[in-house]
């Protein structure tokens, strides 16, 4: 594939057209732009988007098999629902508590008490034992529940069922207890990978898929089917009608040239031509849960935003540690 | 990959037996399916299962063995009066317990491994004496007259037949295979040793190209090496017994075969044996020896000690008797026995002399024993047993010289303590000294690795040469076909124990001792003549073959292959035991049976004229619990084979339905399922088959030292070093083995996203790149816990060190800041946070210990002494546990746990299941990684220069499955040589798989990168390998020092890290610096920053002077004035190479220039 030839700048007007959007998943497209931007977007989004994660454990009481930093570890992990971390304070900054990261302005305080006593049933510690001082800020499984509770946006289903059973923070037997407080803060996912919001952000390059119709027309009705077969994902259709073989998704290559290889093995090269758009790209979001995926891309936005105009108002003479602006917050 | 394998001889035909015409039968029938015989290798494990040799051994000691020694020496009696005796009745072990204040208390293992006890049990006996004047006899029963350890698991152990939930309650992981000891708190494994067989004959040349026939013989009296060689034509007797070589017509004609005729005839007929004779018997006529009396002189002038022993018959013929070829029995005189065995020492010595194919290899399995912990016990039980009885005599003569005195109690002359101490020291140092035996063996038993659940089970499989490592010789080094089966071709160490240290197979089998007599008298009811009813002229007929019997010959039979044939059908059908090896020796025309200990074996499915007697119906009642597999060896469906009988089969590793019945009828046995030819380690890594050989030994020695779960009861257990692994998983790409041993329970490792590329420098060689997010996530996260002991002494007089609360001053803070970890008890409390130079246990000591007794001490007498943590600066660690006990001398021991949670970091060591090991190289921001279309970002990126010259296909197809395996949520399995029985998955179905869902089939995929969001030119290599995390972190040895402790000697810096040692500059490293022209560096290097030292030299005679500090000058002692005095910088050790020199004599003179 070839590369855009580098050293002009110009400016660009991109597009977006949103194809799917869910709270936890969004597909996009993103066009009349460049590599350059997209892999921008996609960086901000995996690791410069503040989320609020757990990050200061004191354990006042564990007879868990599990240690106490296995514990804290696992407590860092659990996204936390951080729709207010755009607007709270970084901790190393916040004036209110100077820099100690305790004050309701930089940090969420919760507290987890649990202990198996009568039965010979294990006791689950999830996440749904965590209490929260602030109700904006819990784990991302407690406020889904707490959404189906409210009779909320989604009907019942067994999956919501088994969503509301939290997270597995460790297991308790007969006799053994779990006691902490825990302190979350604003962050990002370049300091830590709790802090990042995207279970996975993605793109690839839309696909431009020409048939040759007259080398088409060549083949036999079962060829045409072994040349839709060869590829692993299901690209290609033929046309129940027409008995034509026609794109069905064009998204679906995953640029292995199977069938590619596939017609040239048939003696006839050329009968499909698949070429990257350099400048068309689609975008697939998944979030932890811990924001939703709008937000995510808005704040991903903003976030870029934000780096440009550092870069944009900085004098000539001064250096670029204005970059970081965006992290101070407030 | 289809064979079949055919051992060294072929398989034995009888002559009479015609061929079968070949039928066109096979044409027509059905093709049916090969029977899934898989079943059958867990519930062989189950019976037979892993480390079952070790404890199969043990309890023959404690249920057989110990009783046949006490037998053995079941009276004492004094030497002047044998009417004071005391006898052993009847002798047995009972249970764990240990004796606290005169009651004995059960005990428990996992007691004894936190109270760094031994845990063992009373041997006990009913003992019967004479008493009193009059001699009454007195019986006193459950006598204790030791304590002997007890291997875990075995029948003497509190965990013998327990399931699960009891084994939980009595603290013990129930993939814990035992077979182990627990000797002051410590594990230890008696190692399997390895030597060559007893009581056989050997066919040999020695350093000096000589032809020799040795034998070892091994009895419960002795133990002695009998060797005859021939030498300029002429054959002797070498023993240690005799100053010089005895000619061997001389020995023959002293154990009374005077007729030179008779042993032409007892060797054999053929005239080419007498050619080869002759020269002896003209020796023998030429020192003018004729008769037996002539001989017994003869010999007796080279005896090497004369003068001591039975002085009626003579010297040598004790020797004879007693000492010569020591197994074979001497009853009433009857020597012609020894002579027979001789003569077929002759005969296979000329043999070998005559055809090269007969010498006898060393190293082959078959002639290999195995010692097991059972039988080395026993050897170290009866002497110590015999040590305790003549102590016992001793006192009973001095007591009963007495006349007159009062009446005591014998029993009380019994010390426990010889055998108690005795074993326990043995088993605790590995040395096992024999005086009897004069056996001096060291590392005998060593400690049992926990760093890894496969550490400890491929501790138990091991196997350790009698020879030692640093010899060069590659024969006992070399893969032996013999070993197939038996003993695992992986796993071996690298350097100078290779291939000398081995380890066993899956389905390996050590044998213990079988009563000889009643099969002794099966063969004479089969058909075997008695050897002495036989002339020389019969032995050796044709068509007949001699019959040993462990090494002892039994005689002879005219029918051999139908008396193996009748003694196999009876060992089938469970009326011998299921060890008893037949083996019909076409070249030696012999018939060995061995019902011995220490021979390897293994199951293998009978077949009849290559169809196996195992159906598919057999099968289903295994899967359905109705049969079990000793029921398929009561009904003659398999058979055990040790190596020696395996020449007699022709073993198929699968079914060959699709060959006709002409060539399958000589198949006489089919393996189970071929991937048990490899041990418990080597069964591991995936698809080995497909590997570079060396690929499979390597990992083989790093599976050993990966991080992950060792026990269930690991977080009870109180090793002095444990690594964990936070988020162990079980291999995606597994194999049946993994199954078969547990290690799916107790996985070692964890399933990582490799990609195959380049990646900036950092991967180069063998480095791994490592992303950022998913070590955030808990990739490679470790617990390392170490153990700390105190020990609170006790002093004469009855004082000992105290342990006091922490101080504080008047306002309550610390009086120092490193006591911040303890709590008001004097110890660290557990949970907090323990750093560099913190105090874990408060002790304080007297000042004086040998203080007159009874006085009370107060605060100004005791120092203090505390127990300080050494650890890493910055680190947090974490007190884990404080465990308070009493050791067995009754002082308090604390013991303290000291856990570290680790991230892995640069520097770090990982390897896969392929011996392709690697460091991190670099630790890289997840958005600065390689990323796919579906959002699959791999954990790590491989060098792919690691697979061309390493050739380790089998990971590249564990990728392909691991791949698979996560798309469509199945395990994939890749067993050694599984792919014909479905074991392993075929690289074929594993590429259907992944096209079915959506993938490539060869495991490409096309990634962006990272950083600029172009796709990658190529297609990358990528999907999932389970990697392990090894031992070797950056925080175990990373050192640096700028100042430090110097050797007091050279005043140099101490060598080590563990001693704050310098840094090395080895002969490489001056090498390079020199050839780089870097001399300034090494003036540094070995000058300024190591010894340097300031010396007064005189500029006229040149030697060293001193420097006076108090007139401030400095003085030649030589010249007697310090006129001359030149000040110059040398090293320390140069100066001291020059003080040595002066005082040997030699005089260094220094010449000086202007500098």
């Amino acid at each position: 594939m070839e590369r855009a030839a580098g050293g002009v700048s110009y400016q660009r007007f991109p597009r977006v057209r949103i194809r799917e959007l869910k709270d936890d998943y969004a597909k996009f497209e993103l066009r009349d732009t460049d590599a350059s931007m997209a892999n921008a977007l996609r960086r901000v989004m995996i690791a410069e988007v503040p989320t609020v994660a757990i990050d200061l454990v004191e354990i006042e009481v564990n007879s868990s098999v599990l240690n106490d930093e296995f514990i804290a570890h696992r407590l860092g992990l659990i996204p936390l629902t951080s729709a207010a971390a755009m607007a709270m304070r970084f901790s190393r900054d916040c004036d209110a508590c100077d820099g100690d990261g305790s004050c309701e302005y930089c940090s969420v305080e919760f507290h987890l008490a649990a202990r198996a006593t009568d039965s010979d049933q294990t006791l689950e510690v999830t996440s749904n034992d965590l209490r929260s001082t602030d109700p904006k800020v819990c784990p991302v499984d407690q406020a889904r529940a707490y959404q189906h509770a409210l009779g909320g946006t989604e009907p019942f289903d067994t999956a919501a069922a088994a969503d509301q059973r939290g997270i597995l923070i460790v297991k308790l037997r007969r006799g053994q207890e779990l006691r902490l407080r825990a302190i979350a803060r604003k962050g990002i996912g370049k300091d830590h990978a709790k802090w990042s919001p995207a279970a996975t952000v993605t793109f690839m390059y839309e696909p431009e898929i020409r048939i040759n119709e007259e080398l088409m027309e060549t083949l036999t009705l079962e060829e045409k089917r072994n040349l839709v077969e060869s590829s692993p994902t299901k690209v290609f259709n033929i046309d129940p009608n027409t008995q034509q073989v026609v794109v069905e998704d064009a998204e679906a290559y995953t640029y292995d040239d199977e069938v590619i290889k596939k017609a040239d093995a048939m003696g006839k090269p050329g009968l499909i031509e698949i070429n990257a758009k350099e400048d068309s790209f689609i975008f697939t979001v998944e979030t932890t849960g811990a924001i939703t995926a709008y937000e995510l891309i808005m704040n991903a936005i903003t976030v870029l935003r934000q780096k440009l105009d550092a870069v944009r108002l900085q004098d000539d003479d001064a250096d670029l540690g204005e970059l970081g602006a965006h992290l101070v917050g407030g | 990959m289809e064979r079949t394998e055919e051992e060294e001889a072929p398989a034995a035909k009888d002559p009479n037996a015609s061929l079968p015409s070949p039928t066109y039968r096979s044409l027509a029938a059905p093709v049916t399916k090969p029977v899934d015989k898989f079943a059958l290798l867990p519930a062989f494990l189950k019976v037979r299962g892993l480390v079952k040799e070790h404890i199969d051994s043990f309890n023959y000691f404690i249920t057989k063995g110990i009783r046949n020694i006490v037998k053995a020496n079941n009276r004492i009696e004094a030497r002047n009066n044998p009417s004071i005796f005391l006898r052993y009745n009847s002798v047995r072990v009972g249970v764990p317990s240990v004796q606290v204040q005169y009651i004995a208390e059960k005990i428990t293992p996992h007691f004894c491994r936190l109270t760094d006890r031994t845990y063992s049990a009373p041997v006990l006996a009913d003992i019967e004496y004479t008493v009193g004047k009059q001699y009454e006899l007195k019986r006193k029963p459950n006598f204790i007259i030791g304590y002997l350890p007890i291997m875990l698991r075995s029948h003497a152990c509190v965990l013998n037949g327990k399931d699960e939930a009891e084994l939980a309650r009595y603290g013990e992981c129930p993939l814990d295979p035992g077979g182990y000891f627990i000797v002051k708190g410590t594990e230890k494994v008696i190692l399997i040793q390895e030597q060559l067989s007893k009581n056989r004959i050997i066919i040999d040349t020695d350093s000096k190209g000589r032809v020799i026939a040795s034998v070892t013989s091994s009895t419960h009296e002795i133990k002695s090496k009998t060797v005859i060689f021939m030498e300029k034509e002429k054959i002797y007797l070498q023993l240690n017994q005799f100053t010089k070589p005895i000619p061997i017509i001389v020995v023959m004609k002293a154990m009374g075969m005077e007729s030179d005729q008779e042993v032409a005839q007892m060797v054999g007929r053929d005239p080419r044996y007498g050619d080869l004779l002759y020269p002896s018997i003209q020796e023998c006529a030429f020192e003018r020896i004729y008769t037996q009396k002539q001989a017994l002189q003869y010999m007796d002038d080279k005896v090497m000690y004369p003068g001591a022993g039975n002085q009626k018959e003579g010297r040598s013929k004790s020797i004879l008797r007693d000492v010569f070829v020591a197994h074979v029995p001497v009853e009433s005189g009857n020597f012609r026995p020894k002579c027979i065995y001789t003569a077929v020492m002759l005969r296979r010595m000329m043999d070998a002399i005559l055809n090269a194919d007969t010498f006898d290899d060393k190293d082959y399995v078959g002639n290999k024993r195995l010692e097991l912990s059972g039988q080395l016990i026993s050897l170290l039980f009866e002497d110590l047993f015999k040590t305790m009885n003549s102590n016992a005599v001793e006192l009973m003569n001095k007591t009963s010289e007495k006349i007159h005195s009062s009446p005591l109690d014998l029993s009380l002359h019994i010390k426990e303590n010889i055998i108690t101490h005795g074993l326990e020291r043995a088993i605790s140092t590995g040395n096992w000294d024999i005086k009897r035996f004069r056996m001096h063996r060291k590392g005998v038993s060593q400690v049992l690795s926990r760093l890894s659940y496969m550490a400890s089970l491929g501790y138990m499989t091991r196997i350790t040469p009698q020879f030692e490592k640093t010899r060069k010789t590659s024969g006992p080094r070399a893969l032996q076909p013999s070993q197939w089966g038996m003993l695992c071709p992986c796993d071996t160490p690298e350097g100078e124990a290779c291939g000398l240290t081995k380890n066993l197979a899956l389905l390996t089998h050590v044998t213990t001792d079988q009563e000889e007599g009643p099969l002794m008298n099966l063969c004479y009811s089969l058909g075997v003549e008695d050897l002495s009813l036989l002339s020389g002229e019969e032995i050796h007929a044709s068509g007949s073959f001699l019959v040993m019997f462990n090494g002892l010959i039994l005689g002879k039979h005219r029918q051999p292959q139908r008396f193996a044939n009748a003694m196999r059908k009876l060992r089938r059908s469970g009326i011998i035991g299921e060890f008893v090896s037949i083996f019909v020796n076409e070249k030696q025309h012999c018939i060995h049976i061995a019902s011995d200990g220490g021979r390897v074996c293994r199951p293998l499915i009978i077949a009849d004229k290559g169809i196996p007697r195992v159906k598919e119906h057999h099968m289903k009642q295994l899967r359905d619990g109705i049969r079990s597999f000793d029921d398929f060896l009561r009904d003659g469906l398999i058979e055990y084979l040790d190596v020696n009988e395996e020449n007699n089969a022709l073993i198929a590793l699968y079914e060959h339905e699709d060959q006709d019945d002409v060539q399958r009828s000589s198949i006489t046995h089919i393996e189970i399922e071929p991937l048990t030819i490899l041990g418990v380690v080597a069964g591991l890594i995936p698809y080995p088959h497909h590997n570079q050989s060396p690929r499979n030994t390597y990992q083989c020695a790093m599976g050993k030292q990966a991080m992950g779960n060792i026990a269930y009861n690991q977080l009870f257990r109180a090793d002095s070093l444990l690594y964990l692994l936070v988020y162990a998983q079980r291999p995606l790409l597994t194999t049946k083995t993994i199954e078969l041993v547990g290690y799916d329970k107790l996985g070692a490792g964890q399933n990582a996203t490799v990609a195959v590329m380049s990646y900036s420098g950092y991967d180069i060689e063998d480095a791994i790149v490592m992303n950022k997010s998913s070590l955030d996530r808990g990739f490679g996260r470790c617990i390392a816990m170490k153990k700390y002991t105190v020990t609170k002494e006790k002093y004469e007089g009855g004082y000992s060190d105290r342990i006091v609360k922490p101080q504080r001053d008047k306002d309550g803070a610390l009086l120092k800041q490193n006591m911040r970890a303890l709590d008001e008890d004097g110890f660290a409390a557990p949970g907090l946070i323990i750093r560099n130079h913190d105090i874990y246990v408060n002790k304080q000591t007297p000042r004086n210990t040998k203080r007159d007794s009874g006085a009370h001490l107060t605060d100004r007498d005791y120092k203090d002494s505390p127990a300080v943590y050494k650890g890493v600066d910055g680190e947090t660690t974490v007190v884990d546990r404080v465990m308070l006990c009493s050791d067995t001398d009754e002082k308090l021991i604390i013991k303290c746990i000291i856990r570290h949670t680790r991230r892995p970091e640069v520097g770090d060591k990982f390897s896969s299941r392929h011996g392709q090991k690697g460091v991190c190289g670099t630790i890289v921001q997840q958005e600065d990684f390689p990323f796919s279309e579906r959002g699959i970002c791999p954990d790590l990126i491989m060098n792919p220069h690691g697979f061309p010259s390493r050739m380790t296909i089998g990971k590249m197809i564990e990728l392909l499955g691991g791949k698979a395996g996560v798309s469509c949520g199945q395990f994939h399995y890749g067993s050694a040589f599984g792919e014909p029985s479905g074991n392993a998955d075929k690289v074929e179905d594993i590429s259907r798989t992944l096209v079915k869902h959506g993938f490539s089939y060869n495991g490409k995929d096309l990634l962006y990168s990272g950083i600029l969001g172009h796709p990658c030119q190529a297609y990358v290599f990528m999907g999932p390998i389970y990697y392990q995390k090894l031992k070797h972190m950056v925080l175990d040895k990373m050192h640096a020092r700028a100042s430090g402790p110097r050797v007091l000697l050279t005043r140099q810096p101490t060598e080590g890290r563990s001693r704050d040692g310098g840094l090395r500059l080895g002969e490489m490293e001056r090498d390079c610096l020199i050839a780089y022209g870097a001399s300034m560096l090494i003036f540094e290097r070995l000058l300024i920053s190591s010894d340097p030292y300031q010396v007064q030299v005189c500029r006229k005679c040149g030697l060293l002077g001193y420097y006076n500090h108090k007139l401030k000058a400095s003085y030649c002692s030589m010249c007697k004035n310090g006129e001359n005095m030149a000040k110059m910088r040398m090293p320390y050790a140069c100066k001291l190479l020059f003080q040595e020199l002066q005082a040997m004599n030699v005089v260094p003179r220094l010449k000086l220039t202007e500098g």
